[in-house]
């Protein structure tokens, strides 16, 4: 198979360095995009390259860790260069092309989304990167096909682990049974790369420390609330014996200094530091 | 005749002239009105009654005014009945009924409206068919005459035979069944808290969660947790069943909250009203002192949706139709419910969601925009674990809750005349001031999540509420940081 002619905007090829394709699911858990941004940022400060698919999710999280780190990014489309998919993505495209990237397509300039392209723009993103880490990915996930197509061209595969009880981590599980890397923390991925080296600010590898401070009375609700699962107000208000009410506030205080974030589901602790969501 | 909830009166005039046998009827009446002649005719004749065998004219004033219904048999028969027997119809009194073949007097939709409508213009006595009697009795200061038969009217007005003005209708006392208990819930401590604050502020409530997660038993609580209705309410409810046909007999008022739930497939029309000639109340007049369910919102119409703007703000609906424009109250706490995503598992911790992300864009789409927006309490409801479920039911009873919220409701009465979530920016600011580590948390949020400022103020009535059902005369921080609790717009996706 002849390597398909690639349509790019941006700077190309990237500066030299490893390139780490980060990718999973589309509609992630709260803990799988911290995940995969933290990644980014630990990578992308060490120079990686940090490849993904401009998709929804993951790949969004992951392009936006390494923009924030300052770092470079490469989004593989499964449309033409000139089609932003999906166009809630116009603006992160414009940053990574504004911080030196790259968007980069096998697919003719004006080529709307197919179904289809994706799977083939998979394999290219393989085919573009060192290795492929896969944060989330539930069965029969696109990423899934990423990490195959890796295993096809002699690519590192490495899969981040996460909550047995989790649909979107049964993919990943099933990467790391059959023999894929463990990714921990970003060191994990150096390690691979050769690139070892003191991370600086990875709370991956020190789970469960908050970078606030933190008024007693909410520590109670803390300690009952998960990163991975969500937790809603009505469950902890059970479990605390507390009015209903009390447990609301309490959780928009949270949230206000950053410490849970809400979802459809109910609340999930912060994995992250400090730092508001944008 | 009636026009909504208002009444116009219709003046019958009869006149027994020289000429060709005939029977005519002018005044821009309709089929229904034309097709009277025949009910009329036959209605006198076999009440053993003379007609007139010259030439008849009847008139129906005022004469540019269209006129429609059966209603009007009654009235036109009684003016030929007395201008054969050359007498004058008694003073400040008023005719509805109609009339079947044989002289008897039957049901005619909207009685009780007609009698209230009447009794607002100064009149004193209303003939009307024997079996909407009770419901017209219900208006005060009103002699109501039960009319079963022709004849009956007749010798009444001749002074024959007079027949005895309806008693009074007693009206109930207690309210019917409630639609479901709030004990009956088991968990959902989330969601019965949001419609505590919901029932006593007056605010609309957005149910978001998968299927089977109890949506539909969440919002049937909400009309057991409303104080009964008063009476003034009860009426206006009476009204508009009485305007469909629809009241109970026995039983004309109800102290019940109404409940309804249309179907998604409902049309504009049926939704807030219409059909030819003059429009019929719409499901949200229905609902009105009650509760409107919109289940499966984002699956409605779009523009049946936006059709419910002007009644959520003004609590009234005009509808124009060729016959006219008529206004109907529309008045009601709406409890909308959604999926989170088309296949409804978006969120949930054991299922996978498997819509496609453009999918869930445009199913979200559907939702936001101006009629979410005017939802005051947004409340995630999740499925209960299967322990809890379980668990005996240890949930507060609709009753207690009721009393909270009375007490709530009373306050805001006494302060301010209307419910919280009816109050106006300036009034709000006047009467609900946020002391000033209220307004920071308020505007620290609002500048974290980019909410507009009618978002604000939605925010801010409902921290009102929170404050009122804690029997709080001002707006702590924790009123404060409940009510964002229940802005789930808010959150970034």
């Amino acid at each position: 198979m002849s390597p398909p002619e690639l349509r790019t905007r941006g700077r190309w090829p990237p500066p030299e360095g490893p390139r780490v394709a980060i990718v999973g699911s589309r509609r992630p858990s709260p803990y799988g995009e911290a995940v995969a941004e933290q990644l980014a940022l630990e990578l992308a400060r060490r120079g990686v390259v940090i490849v993904s698919g401009l998709a929804l999710g993951i790949d969004a999280a992951a392009h936006r860790g390494a923009l924030n780190a300052g770092g470079v990014t490469v989004a593989v489309m499964g449309t033409g260069v000139d089609v932003i998919y999906p166009s809630a993505h116009t603006v992160l495209a414009e940053a990574i092309l504004k911080a030196g990237g790259a968007l980069v397509s096998q697919f003719p300039d004006g080529t709307a989304p197919r179904r289809h392209h994706f799977p083939a723009r998979n394999y290219t993103m393989a085919a573009l990167s060192d290795l492929v880490v896969v944060v989330e990915a539930a069965e029969g996930s696109g990423a899934l096909i990423t990490a195959e197509a890796a295993l096809d061209l002699h690519k590192e595969v490495m899969a981040v682990p996460g909550s047995v009880f989790s649909p979107l981590s049964v993919g990943t599980h099933g990467l790391l049974r059959d023999g894929a890397g463990l990714v921990q923390n970003a060191r994990d991925i150096l390690a691979v790369l050769n690139l070892g080296g003191e991370v600086l600010d990875d709370p991956l590898a020190a789970p469960g420390t908050l970078g606030f401070k933190l008024r007693p009375e909410r520590d109670g609700i803390l300690s009952h609330l998960s990163d991975v699962l969500a937790v809603n107000a009505s469950e902890l208000a059970r479990k605390l014996q507390l009015p209903i009410a009390e447990v609301l506030g309490r959780l928009t205080s949270l949230e206000l200094d950053g410490a849970v974030t809400r979802h459809q589901g109910g609340y999930v602790k912060a994995l992250r530091r400090g730092k508001e969501r944008a | 005749m009636l026009a909504g909830l208002g009444v116009r009166p219709i003046r019958v005039e009869a006149y027994i002239g020289r000429g060709e046998v005939a029977f005519i009827v002018v005044g821009l009446a309709t089929t229904t009105v034309k097709e009277a002649r025949e009910r009329v005719r036959s209605a006198i004749k076999n009440s053993g009654l003379d007609f007139p065998h010259s030439r008849l004219t009847v008139n129906l004033a005022p004469a540019e005014l269209r006129k429609e219904g059966s209603g009007l048999d009654l009235p036109i028969a009684i003016a030929i009945a007395l201008a054969s027997a050359h007498r004058l119809p008694p003073l400040r009194s008023a005719f509805v009924g109609e009339l079947a073949l044989d002289g008897s007097v039957r049901h005619v939709d909207g009685v009780l409206v007609a009698a209230r409508g009447l009794r607002e213009l100064g009149y004193e006595r209303v003939f009307v068919p024997a079996e909407d009697a009770e419901e017209a009795s219900l208006i005060e200061g009103l002699e109501v005459v039960p009319c079963a038969t022709l004849l009956g009217v007749v010798n009444h007005l001749l002074g024959v035979e007079p027949i005895p003005p309806a008693s009074r209708a007693a009206a109930g006392d207690t309210p019917s069944a409630m639609e479901q208990d709030l004990a009956e819930v088991h968990g959902q401590e989330e969601a019965k808290r949001a419609l505590e604050v919901a029932a006593a502020g007056g605010h609309h409530v957005l149910l978001t969660g998968p299927p089977g997660a109890g949506k539909t038993m969440l919002a049937r609580c909400l009309p057991g947790i409303l104080p009964p209705l008063e009476f003034d309410e009860a009426l206006e409810v009476a009204q508009v069943r009485s305007l469909l046909g629809e009241l109970p007999r026995g039983r004309p008022l109800d102290w019940t909250r109404p409940f309804r739930a249309p179907h998604h497939g409902v049309s504009t029309a049926g939704l807030i009203g219409g059909g030819s000639g003059l429009a019929l109340p719409g499901e949200i007049s229905r609902a009105t002192h009650g509760v409107l369910f919109l289940d499966e919102l984002a699956e409605f119409q779009t523009p049946v949706l936006q059709a419910l703007r002007q009644p959520l703000e003004s609590g009234r609906v005009t509808i124009t139709r060729s016959g006219g424009s008529v206004a109907y109250p529309a008045r009601f706490s709406l409890v909308a419910a959604t999926n989170p995503c088309p296949c409804g598992w978006g969120g949930d911790n054991v299922r996978v969601c498997r819509c496609t992300p453009a999918a869930i864009d445009t199913y979200q789409r559907r939702l936001s925009g101006p009629l979410v927006d005017r939802i005051d309490i947004q409340v995630a409801v999740r499925r209960v674990p299967l322990e809890v479920l379980a668990a005996e039911p240890c949930g507060e009873p609709s009753s207690v809750v009721r009393e909270r919220v009375v007490l709530a409701r009373r306050r805001q009465m006494e302060r301010q005349g209307v419910l919280n979530a009816q109050l106006k920016p300036t009034r709000l600011r006047q009467l609900a001031p946020l002391p000033p580590e209220s307004r920071r948390t308020l505007e620290r949020w609002s500048a974290r999540r980019g909410m507009t400022a009618r978002g604000f103020h939605r925010a801010w009535r409902v921290a009102r509420t929170a404050a009122d059902l804690d029997g709080s005369d001002t707006i702590a921080e924790h009123h404060v940081l409940e009510a964002l609790g229940f802005r789930l717009q808010d959150v970034a996706a």
